[in-house]
């Protein structure tokens, strides 16, 4: 995957090769994206939903089970992350917006908002 | 350094106090005040974001325009759906011209001063407009939109304070 970014391969390979690495692009964006639309029982798990709103994640601790879907709905006015560090990260979350993740391993995960000082969550995930 | 956040305190607050005289602000009021206030912060931190010489003073000011341009836009946006014309008062004009002089007091120091200047003049300001709207905001919103607004976005200003106290610390163990 990597040596589609290369500029090297890029130039060699040429127009078709670019079509390809973009469709790459838009297939592996779909995960990260996390569309909210895709109904829960694909991944086998149920869906469940945190919320962002007056600078809190509510709830505040989550327990899941292995391979549920965990989807934070940005209800504020600004961007948040969702992001433990070394293991799952949302990047910015617009107004608005939502980020799904799919819960895959078990574990204790505690998150906060890169952004702001005092937003914390925990994911529980049995 | 202390004794001018004060003075700003007491220029803030001395606009709050002086709607508070007058009586209760309407919500046409208290719609300028909300979008001065997010205004005056904005204007600040663009001016931080390029003159600011540390890393986390810049992250912060990137925040604060982002996030007060996000209530601006909801504030402006629910003031045309109520069809609320914001009104200058005693309180949004207040707010402006501590503004304008935090801008230019700031304009001609660089480096740490810099750095000092604007995080102590975002303590103050934060904890004027969180004093601003549960004294007087809040508390003489009409509108049912407009007060679950003012309390929606109350959390993010007690976030920005804690935020900047913390690099104030950091910056006064420089």
């Amino acid at each position: 995957m990597y040596q589609l970014h290369s500029p090297a391969r890029r130039h060699e390979t040429g127009a078709p090769a670019l079509i390809l690495a973009f469709a790459m692009m838009l297939l592996a964006a779909v995960p990260l994206a996390g569309h909210a639309a895709q109904p829960a029982h694909r991944s086998g798990g149920r869906a469940h939903t945190v919320i962002i709103e007056g600078m809190r994640f509510t709830p505040q601790t989550l327990t899941v089970h292995r391979g549920d879907r965990v989807t934070w709905v940005n209800k504020d006015l600004f961007p948040h992350t969702v992001t433990a560090a070394g293991k799952f990260d949302s990047h910015e979350i617009a107004a608005g917006a939502s980020w799904t993740y799919v819960a895959a391993k078990a574990g204790e995960y505690d998150y906060v908002c890169t952004l702001h000082v005092g937003m914390t969550g925990r994911l529980e995930v049995r | 350094m202390r004794k001018a956040v004060y003075v700003l305190g007491a220029v803030l607050g001395s606009g709050i106090a002086l709607a508070w005289a007058q009586g209760m602000p309407s919500d046409p009021q208290i719609a300028a005040i909300v979008v001065t206030a997010n205004q005056v912060d904005i204007d600040a931190g663009k001016l931080a974001e390029q003159k600011a010489q540390g890393s986390e003073v810049k992250a912060f000011a990137k925040r604060m325009i982002t996030d007060h341009t996000g209530v601006n836009q909801a504030a402006v946006g629910l003031a045309q759906k109520l069809h609320l014309t914001p009104e200058s008062n005693p309180t949004s004009q207040s707010l402006k011209e501590g503004g304008e002089q935090n801008i230019a007091k700031l304009s001609g120091l660089s480096g740490q001063a810099f750095d000092k200047a604007y995080i102590d003049h975002e303590v103050a300001y934060h904890e004027s407009v969180l004093d601003a709207l549960d004294k007087v905001l809040i508390p003489s919103a009409q509108n049912a939109e407009l007060k679950a607004l003012l309390v929606k976005v109350r959390p993010a200003f007690v976030d920005h304070l804690n935020h900047a106290k913390m690099i104030q610390s950091t910056l006064a163990g420089q």
